[in-house]
């Protein structure tokens, strides 16, 4: 209830670039975007706020990179530094982010294992209706 | 010369999916000539000389390879090797992003329509 008043709330402000095809209701009704999770390795509440943080950026923002910039600085507050957003219809990134894989780069530079397994569990690459979202923490 | 040779080694080594309009040299070249890719920094917090080698990796990684993740991975591998882990290299046609980098190790490129970003945090 509180979080669709506030969804509301936030669709009732912004300027949108091109008109929806929405349902007559009596409140302003944003409809759902379809979320697909790709890959994860992050724990489901954090997988929830990476996604409810971005479908909240998009709603604000028309300029990817301002929706990226939204999305890791609210990581970078709540679960702190140092987070990476990526978003955008096409592109790749290439980055050690399997747990093997990143564990042995912890290892190359002798980073503490408790440390290295805090950043394991820090991924998550979503789609937003055809928006690709890529959020990890490195640094 | 070096340089140039390289690089008419490489592009004889690959296969281009689309013939470009070429000009025709009224003197034959002894090795095909690749045409020079158009290349923009449009961003960098680095020192020329690793501009210009992510520049050159980058090439030579797209003649290499088709699939984007796949040179984004060649690029990042190597920057691993010769720099220092933990480096992230993304490419595409559009996307946009918000990254923190360790200074003097950012740059963003665009070789012809494709940009790359490449960074090291970690």
């Amino acid at each position: 209830m509180s979080e669709e008043a506030k969804k509301n709330f936030v669709g009732a402000l912004t300027a949108r670039p091109t008109s929806d095809d929405q349902k007559q209701a009596p409140a302003l009704n944003v409809p759902p975007k379809k979320v697909i999770i790709k890959s994860a390795d992050m724990i489901p509440d954090m997988q929830k706020e990476a996604v409810d943080i971005a479908v909240a950026a998009f709603e604000r923002y028309n300029v990817e990179k301002d929706v990226a910039e939204q999305i890791k600085k609210e990581f970078d507050k709540r679960h702190g530094p140092t987070w990476h957003c990526i978003v955008g219809r096409n592109f790749a990134q290439y980055s050690q982010l399997a747990p093997a894989q990143y564990y042995k780069v912890g290892c190359d530079v002798d980073i503490q294992g408790s440390y290295v397994t805090h950043e394991t569990n820090h991924f998550v690459y979503f789609y937003l209706d055809q928006k690709a979202v890529l959020l990890f923490k490195s640094g």
